[in-house]
């Protein structure tokens, strides 16, 4: 490190706004591009980044940092964790890497936005290192997944997936395009790294990672758990930023920005994140249950934050913590009847031992979700695995682009909330998907859910092999059940017993 | 259905868009290839509805670049930078400046200067740190808008090069302003990059190019253009000028960057290179080089009238650019 303190010089690498004249300031940073809602350049300049990094700090830190993941991934190769893991383990990893990895590099693309169009100089350059950042979280997560395609072709779509119209993918494109690709320098600032960062990547990261140790898989949780150390940092780019629209009259429209990319994650992550660590898991590896990190994480310490900031719980804070105990095992149970469709094996995750547990963490869940397990595993123990798998496809909401559920049982309470909109008739899994349309139609009014795509004749032949054929997925690919079913056999050994 | 439609896929060595290629991909390739999906549909680059307005910059200033190419996602860096080796690399570069920085303050460059000349570098070199960061905001935007994430890749580590020369400049200024107080040091720098004769052609440069919107346009710009007379005239012409006037240490500091406008001088011509296995492209870059190295050259001689000390100084730095436009095979 350079001899002067870096107080003395920080603050002259950012003071390079300048006044131009050969173009014009609307020029320079066009609205669309920017974002300054018409706050003067002067007061984007006080813009003051709470995490300070100078560039020779960061490279001898991420020198390191590097040097740390790739050698543990190193040391244990020889040791092939991968190939005695538990089958759900493997799923909790091709499920996140086919669905993060890519994303990662793409918000690379993202933190440029940033580092060329923001009006705050120490925006632009803490989004370089950002920029650089989500470089590294894409190759990293790219390199090591990519040791494991010799063993299975599910491995591919760490790469893959995101180029295919594979409905998870496209669900987890549309919340990430969405949020960060089609978004100003400054609503990329509040929407992606305060909104999404500083809460939910602690999820993804920080709780998977506490479940990688426990399952022994090291080379996972060093990889991930480094990776949250770069968004801890870059996730401050938000704060600033919020402050400043608050300051300056547009709090409703900040907290409009935090409240649609809040809902929206909560979605992708009650598909992706709810199973992988309620049922993919092991169960004997469980740190917690998904709501357990939900309401550490983001109910609590988020709530938190947005208060500190002069800002409010979203609107449907309330509905999102009763959702806690019913979404994602929605979402799991329909991932795991249309299993053909997703890239991974999803792990049913419903053994006596796992439904005691499910029923320990989410009381009630024997009625309702049980339910649903009892006729699967009953039918799958009479040799009736025909009828435990998909011949149509779910119907999918037009925000969140993943299926629309409920919970069953007696209270069987799964609702359509449509909209009608220029003549087109729109469906919706929550009172907040439709919200989230609403705010802003003309982003959304074209696009087309996958089940819009197949009413409409784009997929050919209209049947359920027509689809799998447009989601990319070839046999060898198309998921099956991650432990051949053996959990619904143990149940024909408990009655044996009794 | 056939017994070969309804095989198992085999398993593969290498991601399966890798695969069909004869050479084994290096880690290079794994973590860099074909990562913008958002090019898969020309028409419709992102998954939010056709309306929403950033579809259409995407598809207006990238997709529909004059420039064409079959597939860029060919495009190999010759350097082969990935993240992992681009911090080994810097970090060491690092060091080496930061020794250079500890020798030369131990010795007291800074007492060994002229007042005469402390001015100068508040006049010529201070300001820098504007001129650097126009160059980081172009390769972010480079960054955001290329065909290709091997070819955003360059403007990445670009960018995260360009921050680097800033930060020398900031610390710089701040260490000679220790010795050489009340000249100006971090307080003028902006009115000069807006005001003084000698920064406005570069100032000019600057602003135009960053709202070249076109991709491919302002590749050109940046990278034939633009940061060839910098190198030309403010990192080779004004070290020469340090080296003179007893800054050592400003001439080495140059250099240490110069490492990387080279770098990035090899990775646009094979980009250029590449761009021209499409013949069609030749005509169109040329264009583009015609129709803004006037700019330049007005630039480098504004500058280099201001480096008193070197009177062929400007001759030299035009010199300079031309034969880096020449290595890229251009006019
Ligand atoms: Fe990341
Ligand atoms: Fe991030």
């Amino acid at each position: 490190m350079y001899q002067i303190p870096r107080a003395e010089w920080y603050d002259l690498t950012r003071a390079t706004n300048w006044t131009p004249s050969y173009v014009s300031e609307e020029e320079l940073f066009p609205e669309e591009m920017s974002g300054a809602r018409g706050i003067p350049m002067a007061v984007w300049e006080t813009y003051d980044e709470p995490y300070k990094v100078t560039y020779p700090e960061y490279v001898e830190i991420q020198r390191q940092k590097d040097a740390g993941a790739y050698s543990v991934k190193a040391a244990l190769e020889r040791d092939a964790y991968v190939d005695r893991a538990d089958p759900g383990w493997i799923s909790t990893m091709m499920a996140h890497y086919g669905a993060i990895a890519v994303n990662e590099y793409a918000a690379s693309v993202a933190e440029a936005r940033m580092a060329r169009f923001s009006k705050a100089p120490g925006n632009r350059n803490m989004a370089v290192f950002g920029t650089l950042d989500e470089n590294r979280h894409g190759q990293i997560q790219l390199f090591f997944p990519h040791a494991n395609v010799k063993r299975n072709r599910q491995w591919d779509w760490a790469h893959k997936a995101m180029h295919t119209n594979e409905w998870a993918a496209i669900a987890a494109r549309a919340f990430f395009d969405d949020i960060m690709l089609c978004r100003d320098a400054i609503a990329v600032s509040i929407m992606l790294t305060f909104s999404f960062e500083t809460g939910f990547t602690n999820m993804q990261f920080l709780g998977l990672a506490a479940d990688a140790s426990e399952a022994g898989d090291h080379t996972f949780a060093s990889l991930i758990s480094s990776v949250q150390t770069d968004e801890a940092r870059h996730a401050q780019q938000g704060g600033p930023s919020l402050k400043i629209l608050i300051a300056n009259g547009h709090k409703e429209e900040a907290q409009k920005m935090v409240d649609i990319s809040i809902w929206r994650a909560w979605k992708l992550f009650s598909v992706l994140t709810g199973p992988i660590m309620d049922y993919y898991t092991p169960l004997e590896h469980r740190s917690q249950s998904f709501k357990e990190f939900m309401v550490e994480w983001i109910i609590t310490q988020f709530e938190r934050q947005l208060v500190d900031l002069g800002l409010d719980a979203p609107w449907y804070w309330e509905d999102l913590t009763k959702d806690l105990d019913t979404t994602h095992h929605g979402m799991h149970l329909g991932v795991w009847y249309w299993r053909p469709t997703v890239w991974w094996n999803p792990a049913a995750g419903a053994s006596p031992e796992d439904r005691q547990w499910l029923e320990e963490k989410y009381p009630g869940w024997n009625k309702t979700w049980g339910r649903c397990w009892d006729v699967i595993t009953d039918n799958l123990n009479n040799d009736r695995e025909d009828l435990t798998l998909p011949e149509t496809l779910p119907y999918i909401c037009n925000m969140s682009q993943l299926p629309i559920v409920g919970t069953p049982g007696d209270g069987w309470d799964v609702k359509d909330y449509t909209l009608e909109h220029n003549g087109r008739l729109y469906h919706f899994g929550s009172k907040a998907d439709r919200w989230c349309f609403e705010q802003d139609p003309v982003r959304h009014q074209e696009h087309q859910s996958l089940i819009d795509r197949f009413l409409s004749g784009q997929i050919q032949p209209a049947d359920l092999p027509g689809a799998l054929a447009y989601m990319g997925l070839g046999p060898g690919e198309m998921g099956q059940d991650a432990h051949n079913y053996a959990w619904a056999a143990a149940f024909k050994k408990q009655a044996k017993v009794a | 259905m056939s017994d070969s439609q309804t095989d198992t896929l085999k398993p593969l060595k290498t991601w399966s868009h890798l695969s069909k290629q004869r050479k084994r991909p290096s880690e290079y390739e794994v973590v860099s290839t074909n990562l913008h999906f958002h090019t898969n549909n020309p028409d419709k680059p992102f998954e939010v509805g056709r309306d929403a307005k950033m579809n259409d910059w995407y598809i207006k200033y990238r997709n529909n670049s004059p420039l064409k190419h079959q597939g860029w996602d060919a495009f190999r860096d010759p350097e082969q930078l990935i993240y992992r080796t681009y911090n080994i690399l810097q970090e060491g570069q690092e060091a080496y400046v930061t020794g250079l920085l500890d020798q030369f303050s131990e010795r007291g460059n800074d007492q060994m200067i002229s007042k005469q000349w402390a001015q100068e570098l508040n006049r010529l070199y201070a300001p820098t740190r504007y001129l650097y960061h126009a160059l980081q905001m172009g390769a972010s935007y480079l960054h955001q808008m290329s065909p290709a994430s091997t070819i955003s890749n360059l403007a990445t580590y670009q960018a995260g090069d360009h921050l680097r020369w800033l930060t020398h400049t900031a610390y710089r200024t701040c260490e000679l302003a220790k010795t050489w107080d009340g000249i100006g040091l971090g307080e003028n720098e902006r009115n000069h990059w807006e005001n003084d004769a000698a920064w406005q052609g570069f100032r000019e440069l600057a602003e135009k190019a960053l709202i070249t919107w076109d991709w491919a346009e302002a590749t050109i710009v940046f990278d034939v253009i633009l940061k060839p007379a910098v190198s030309a005239a403010v990192q080779k012409q004004l070290g020469l000028a340090g080296a003179e006037n007893a800054d050592t240490l400003l001439s080495l500091l140059n250099d240490a960057q110069l490492r990387d406008a080279e770098r990035h001088q090899r990775q646009t011509k094979a980009l250029i290179d590449f761009a021209l296995t499409n013949t069609d492209n030749a005509p169109i870059i040329q264009a583009w080089v015609d129709k803004w190295q006037p700019l330049a050259d007005k630039a480098i001689n504004a500058y280099c009238a201001a480096l008193t000390d070197l009177p062929d100084a400007a001759e030299e730095a035009r010199a300079y650019a031309a034969a880096v436009r020449q290595s890229f095979g251009l006019k």
